[in-house]
Order: structure tokens, then C-alpha cells, then sequence
């Protein structure tokens, strides 16, 4: 039977090509784009890689406080004190990570300027994230506590100031600093990840970045296990509570939740600093939401091809209703057709947003951009054309279930 | 004529009605990216207000933030330092970045009452303006004569002179900030207007702007960034010269060097991405909704061949035949249009988007629209029309 429902529309697609290439055409362009946002998405919130260690891994990006009288307010990075005398003290982590933000420095090198991205992280931020390391070695503690004028670049950068020489040895003049390169690491470009230069946080040309309650710097937060979560945010919750500032005249009521990359993201679009609810589930409502807009247009679309297409069929459905076929049958066939064809618009899809991201990757238009369309990725895929086949089947396959067969013997409608 | 149109559609409800809503949702698809396409031309065309040829940002960074790290002292070290260098031509001092989005923002009112108007504020020494190629439309520029003003001097661009005086004549006139430093309303005098003075660069929206004249101890904020003119030509490796020019006066110090020319490139390319990945969506829909388009109203009229021949049989030319489709298709396109128009026409007038959406963008992206969605249903429906009126009537009424 399955097998008949497959001719029969194997035929009725070959007949009219022009209209099954218009139908596809609107398929694989929709779920094109749907696919290549959903892989982007996919990459950025659960990353694999660098930040592999999503599901145990939690960040503080950012301090909201106040003034006592409550008219001005700010949220800023924290400073290096609140991470070493509060966070780095958790016992219920496995490592607390430093980072500071990225910021563009300048690379002297007789006569030639170059900007670069750098961050300055402490030792641990080296084993919460897995880098790639290309040549030379990661900083240590002892680099650190030694003090030492060292730094990591990344692929790019190597070949963008030594061109094909070996990095690893030399000494670059970073905005008046002399540090020497100790390793290349390969690019990347996730939240916490991307940079093009690292030095070790000692390199600061002053020391007070220790005392300082607020600051550029980022905590990174690795749990032993991921059930540890739940109560390491609690513990932040608390930490934030004990947190005075040096001047708590003016700056009072530090608020900081430690956040996931979807919460992070979702407290900075819809959420408030404030609150620990970070808004995760308005900005995933809010993503769904733009979806299905984004589908209703060639689901109406495919609606309407569909139709048209159904009433010239008219008088074979007539046929099939007179020989006792139930409407049930009918309808059933009419979305076999229409996933049919969807499944092959999602394999056509598939291809298509393979080669879109490639070409996105090749532009360099989000720097080091690295997604692969993963299984979980393609299953989305598919979900989405399942729906999308059922959404732009069903209201043709329930008009055409009501013909009579008389009148659908005729032609008549 | 119009009535037998009416008939001919109501007699095809159902089908019209699906019809109408694909074309509909087209056309308020075009409609967003028609808008956001004009405002985005509008607002590139705005002058910027600043020459920033030969203009370098230096963004000081010290290691303690404090009001009182930055000394009149300090100023005037810096100031001599980078004039010692020959490429140098004029240093002075701003309290915001150059194509950045950051920087402050505040409530200013009328003495008297009136609405808040949200103003970016910015504060600057004397030299600002001659280094950043600035020309008042009305009043001065800061000088030595307003040492010791009894209500703080500022400078204000067009709109935000319109928004709070609705006049343009605003110089001498006076009004207040709420509540900059917590010690509750400041009074401000304004000395002179600009035409604008948009920092954050072309893709800015812009903004009400407020020049504050810098007094030590006394505002708000500190001016954390040197802007200074350079001889014209200066390679970028000069910055070496200039950093080590800089250590000299504080080596704990950190500085960000760069010519405003890049930071407008860097900070154009990063407006851009998100703008580019939209626009490629965008480019998506639109051919999606040709195709979609063609495909539906193609079909519609091919389904209709036999019903053509009939006239044809009874002797209508094929001028009529074309006359009635596109007649048919334009009434269907115009009612969608219609209704959507009624939807759309509520966003300028509840103010919903703001300014972002005003009349002028709304009027165009209008024209644009609509121009997009007749040409493509038209097209449609004018090519199959063609088709089956040159069919001769035998051919038509069995055609399949």
C-alpha cells in the first residue's frame, strides 16, 4: 500500500515539474535558514570543543550594584578580589577560572602595528578550557608566581606576525610590554574562548587589579559533576551577599548569579541583572515564536500549491472515493505525498545549509567561526520538516476529504 | 465591470481568501525589510557631526578608577608630553569613546517641569572642538571666559534643542539635568548649538546630545580619553613612539592607541555582521516570496484555461482576457494590501517603534512595498494570462 502511495506521487511530482520545483525551492530555502540558525544556536549554547564542558561549566559575567540612595546603578565585570577571596574558596567547585574581557592591544614590531584581541587569564583558565595547543607550552602557576612576561597566541595571529617563522621564543612588544610567546594555541571563537593573545593576569603593568572588587574580569566556574549546579548557583547567590565594596558609600547590594551560556545570554537580552530568574525561558519562547513565523509564510504558501494541486486531481480522488476508499485513506496518502516531498526538500536542506555555513565560515564575518552540522543538529532538521510537511498538508488533505464523489467525478467543485 | 469582477472572486471565497493571506504576509514582509532598509539609509545619510581625518583616540587606563586619579595636574603633564612630539599638532581631552556605544546618558528637563529628555552627555576641555573639526550653527564653543561660571555652560545639538525649547534659538537659555551626581538638579546654561555630534558613528541612531565643559573636582565624570590632531600622514607605527611618549608620564598606566579611522572601520564592521546576517535572511524571504508567489497565482490562472476558452468561444479578444486577470489580480493584491496597511499604519501612530519608525520611513517603505508586491503579482498573473489568452478557444476549453 505504502509502496502504491509512494508511485502514485513519485508520478503526480513528475507531471507537474515546474510546481514540484517551485514546492521544493520554498522547502530547502526555509529550512535552510531554520537549520543554519539552529546549528549557530546549537554551537554557541552547547558548544563542543574549547568550552566542551557545558553541562558542568557555569559563568559570572557580570556585578549589578547600586548607589545606597538607589538613583544610579551599574553592571560591570568583577574585579580580581571578589573571584580570589570569595569564589576561588568554594568547596563545592572544582576549579575556579580568571579571565578578563577582551581588549585590543597593539603588537610593535619595527615599524609595523598590529591589533590584537588579548585577554589576561590566570593558570586555571588553562585547564577549565581545553585549548588546542599547536607548538610550545600552556602557562603555568609558576609562571605566575615567578612573575614571568609570557604569552599565548593563537594560529592566526602567529602567522600574522611572524608569517611562516616558528612564534614559539620570540619576544613581541605588546602596548610597551615585552612578553615571549610560549605557545600557539589554535583559533577560537567561543564567548569565553576568543582572543588572539593571553598573558598570564601578573603581566598588569600595576598590581592594585588585586584589591579592585570590580573590574574586567570574568569567573569560570567548573563543576565536579553536573548535579553540582543546582548548588553551586545557591552558593554564588550567598557569596554575592558578602560582597562590600571599597567604598560602600557609594557602591552598595552586589548582586551575581552564576549562569549557563543560555541564561547568560537570556539575562542580557530580556532578563535583569537582579533577578536570579535569568529569562531563559522568554528568550527560548521568544526564539520559538520567530520561528514559526518565519515558517508560517511558505507553509501558507505550500498550502496553497498543495491545493491547487489536489483539485486537479479531483477526478482521481473521485474514482478512489466511488471503489469505497474512506476519507481517512485519502487523507493519509495526500501526507504521505506532502512529508515525501519535505523529506527530500530537508535532504536537499541539509546539503544546502552544509554549504551555507561553510561559505559563513569563509567569510570570516563572526571571526574563527567553526559549526558542523553534528547528528543533534540534523535531527532538528528533520523535526522541523516533519512539522512542516504535517503543517502544509493537513488543511489541503481535510478539503479534499469533504469532496463529493460525485461532484469529484465531474470536475466540479 | 467592477461589480462581474466582485462576483467572479466572491465565487472563489475560499481559494481568494488563502490567496490574499499569502500575499498579505509578503507584503508585511517586505514592508520590514523595506523599513529597515530606509531607516538604515536615513540614518547613514546623517551627518556625523566630527572630521575624524588625522585624529587619534588614546584611552587611558589606569589601574585604580578614581575621580581623583585625574588631576588637573595629570591633565597638563599629558597635555606638554605628547606636544613635545613634532607630529602632534593639537591634544585635547573627552570623556566618551569615538565609535563606541557606551558612554553616558542622563535625564535633562526644563527649570520649570516638563518631560524627561533621555540626552547622551559627554564632557570635553576647550581644544575638543578644534581637534575634532567641530563649527557651531549657533552661539560659541567653550573658551577661558566661562572660568567660573555660575551655571555650568553647554553645548547641545539641533534635537535636543527642538525636544526641549521646540525652537532653535536656544542660545542663553537655560534648563537642568536631574540628578547627575546624586546632590540632586544641576543647573546648565547653553552657550552654543551643533548640527550633531554622533559619536557612535553612521549607524547610530541618533540621539540627543549634550557637550558639558569640563571643571576639575567639581563634574561628574573624569576625561579618560586623549583625543589628539596629527600632522596629516602620520604612519600607524608612529603609536610606538607615542606609547613609550606616554609611559613617561605614567608607566602603570595602560593605553589603548588607535586612529579614529580604524576604530570607525572596526566599529562599522562589527555594526554591520548582525545587520549582513539579517540582510542575507532577508534576501532569503524575498525569494521565497517570488517564487511562493509565482508559483500560487501561476496555478491559479493555468486552472482556469477552460474557463478562458469559454470566453474566447463567445468572442471575447484576448485583450479582454488579459483585462479581466490582471483587473482580478489587482483587486486581490489591493485588498490584501488593504488590510495589510490597516495593521501596519497603527505602528507610526501608537508610536509603538519610536522614531525608528517615522513617517518618512513609514511613507517609503510603503511606496517600496507595495511597488515590490503589484510588480511581482502582476508578473505572475500576466505571463500565464498571456499563455491562455493566445490559445485558441478548442484548445482552451479542453485543456487539462
Amino acid at each position: 500500500m505504502f509502496k502504491h502511495y509512494l508511485l502514485t506521487a513519485y508520478k503526480v511530482f513528475m507531471r507537474r515539474k515546474l510546481f514540484t520545483a517551485i514546492n521544493l525551492l520554498c522547502i530547502v530555502l526555509t529550512l535552510v535558514v531554520l537549520m543554519v540558525v539552529t546549528a549557530l544556536l546549537e554551537t554557541f549554547f552547547f558548544p563542543s570543543g574549547v568550552e566542551g564542558k557545558s553541562e558542568r561549566f557555569l559563568q559570572i559575567v557580570g556585578m549589578h550594584s547600586n548607589s545606597p540612595s538607589g538613583d544610579s546603578m551599574r553592571t560591570e565585570p568583577l574585579g580580581y578580589a571578589v573571584i580570589e577571596k570569595h569564589l576561588k574558596p568554594m568547596a563545592s567547585v572544582e576549579r575556579v577560572a580568571a579571565v578578563t574581557t577582551p581588549r585590543t592591544v597593539s603588537v610593535y614590531q619595527d615599524g609595523r602595528v598590529s591589533e590584537l584581541q588579548m585577554r589576561r587569564a590566570d593558570a586555571d583558565y588553562w585547564k577549565v578550557l581545553d585549548f588546542t595547543l599547536l607548538s610550545g607550552r600552556l602557562p603555568t602557576v609558576e609562571d605566575e608566581t615567578m612573575g614571568r612576561f609570557v604569552a599565548v597566541i593563537n594560529r592566526s595571529s602567529a602567522t600574522r606576525l611572524f608569517a611562516s617563522a616558528a612564534a614559539v621564543g620570540k619576544t613581541i612588544n605588546v602596548s610597551g610590554q615585552q612578553l615571549q610567546v610560549i605557545g600557539v594555541v589554535e583559533n577560537e571563537m567561543h564567548v569565553n574562548a576568543y582572543a588572539d593573545i593571553w598573558a598570564p593576569i601578573t603581566t598588569f603593568p600595576s598590581s592594585e587589579y588585586r584589591n579592585q572588587m570590580s573590574g574586567s574580569f570574568i569567573a569560570l566556574l567548573l563543576a565536579r559533576d553536573a548535579a553540582d549546579l543546582a548548588k553551586i548557583r545557591e552558593e554564588v547567590v550567598a557569596i554575592s551577599k558578602q560582597v562590600v565594596f571599597e567604598d560602600p558609600k557609594e557602591w552598595t547590594n552586589a548582586v551575581f548569579f552564576a549562569d549557563s551560556k543560555l541564561d547568560m545570554v537570556a539575562r542580557m537580552l530580556v532578563g535583569d541583572p537582579r533577578t536570579r530568574d535569568s529569562g531563559a525561558g522568554i528568550l527560548l519562547a521568544g526564539i520559538a515564536a520567530l520561528m514559526v513565523a518565519f515558517m508560517l509564510l511558505p507553509a501558507l504558501n505550500l498550502v496553497n500549491l498543495n491545493t491547487g494541486r489536489i483539485l486537479e486531481r479531483s477526478a482521481e480522488i473521485g474514482v478512489r472515493k466511488a471503489f469505497g476508499a474512506t476519507s481517512r485513506q485519502l487523507v493519509g496518502q495526500l501526507l504521505v505525498e506532502n512529508v515525501l516531498l519535505c523529506m527530500v526538500g530537508g535532504i536537499l536542506g541539509l546539503i544546502c545549509a552544509q554549504l551555507a555555513l561553510s561559505w559563513l565560515e569563509s567569510t570570516q564575518l563572526i571571526p574563527y567561526l567553526k559549526v558542523n552540522i553534528n547528528f543533534a543538529v540534523m535531527g532538528y532538521g528533520f523535526l522541523i520538516t516533519l512539522v512542516f510537511g504535517l503543517l502544509s498538508g493537513v488543511l489541503p488533505a481535510w478539503k479534499m476529504s469533504r469532496l463529493d464523489p460525485v461532484h469529484a467525478l465531474k470536475g466540479a467543485i | 465591470m467592477f461589480h462581474h469582477l466582485f462576483k467572479l472572486i466572491w465565487k472563489r471565497k475560499g481559494r481568494n481568501v488563502m490567496l490574499s493571506l499569502e500575499i498579505l504576509m509578503a507584503f508585511i514582509i517586505v514592508f520590514a525589510i523595506a523599513a529597515a532598509s530606509t531607516r538604515y539609509a536615513q540614518i547613514y545619510r546623517m551627518p556625523i557631526g566630527f572630521d575624524y581625518t588625522d585624529v587619534w583616540s588614546i584611552k587611558l587606563l589606569p589601574p585604580v578608577d578614581v575621580k581623583s586619579t585625574f588631576t588637573p595636574e595629570l591633565y597638563n603633564h599629558f597635555k606638554q608630553g605628547l606636544e613635545a612630539l613634532p607630529e602632534v599638532k593639537k591634544v585635547s581631552f573627552s570623556g566618551s569613546d569615538q565609535f563606541t556605544l557606551s558612554g553616558m546618558r542622563g535625564n535633562v528637563k526644563l527649570a520649570g517641569g516638563g518631560p524627561n529628555r533621555l540626552t547622551d552627555m559627554v564632557e570635553v576641555n576647550d581644544d575638543f572642538f578644534a581637534v575634532m573639526g567641530m563649527q557651531p550653527t549657533g552661539g560659541r564653543f567653550f573658551d577661558q571666559s566661562d572660568n567660573g561660571a555660575k551655571v555650568q555652560p553647554v553645548i547641545i545639538n539641533r534635537r535636543l534643542a527642538r525636544d526641549l525649547f521646540g525652537t532653535e534659538s536656544v542660545v542663553g537659555r537655560d534648563f537642568e539635568a536631574g540628578n547627575i551626581s546624586g546632590n540632586g538638579p544641576v543647573g546648565l546654561k547653553v552657550i552654543g548649538m551643533v548640527d550633531d555630534y554622533r559619536d557612535g558613528g553612521e549607524l547610530a541612531p541618533p540621539s540627543n546630545v549634550m557637550i558639558m565643559r569640563h571643571i576639575p573636582y567639581q563634574t561628574e565624570m573624569s576625561m579618560q580619553n586623549i583625543v589628539i590632531k596629527m600632522a596629516p600622514g602620520t604612519p600607524r607605527a608612529f603609536e610606538e613612539k607615542l606609547h613609550k611618549q606616554l609611559q613617561m608620564v605614567r608607566n602603570d598606566w595602560g593605553y589603548e592607541i588607535t586612529p579614529l579611522a580604524a576604530l570607525r572601520t572596526s566599529a562599522y564592521a562589527s555594526m554591520m555582521t548582525p545587520l549582513t546576517i539579517i540582510s542575507i535572511i532577508a534576501a532569503f524571504l524575498l525569494v521565497m516570496v517570488a517564487v511562493g508567489l509565482f508559483g500560487v497565482l501561476w496555478q491559479n490562472t493555468t486552472r482556469r484555461i477552460p474557463e478562458i476558452g469559454l470566453r474566447r468561444a463567445l468572442g471575447a479578444s484576448s485583450g479582454n482576457i488579459y483585462r479581466q486577470i490582471i483587473a482580478e489580480q489587482f483587486l486581490l493584491t489591493t485588498g490584501a494590501v488593504a488590510v495589510a496597511m490597516l495593521l501596519l499604519v497603527q505602528l507610526p501612530i501608537t508610536g509603538a517603534l519610536g522614531d525608528s519608525l517615522n513617517w518618512t520611513v513609514f511613507l517609503s517603505a510603503t511606496a517600496l512595498s507595495m511597488g515590490v508586491i503589484y510588480l511581482l503579482s502582476l508578473l505572475c498573473s500576466v505571463y500565464p494570462g498571456w499563455r491562455a489568452s493566445r490559445l485558441s478557444p478548442t484548445e482552451a476549453l479542453h485543456y487539462e
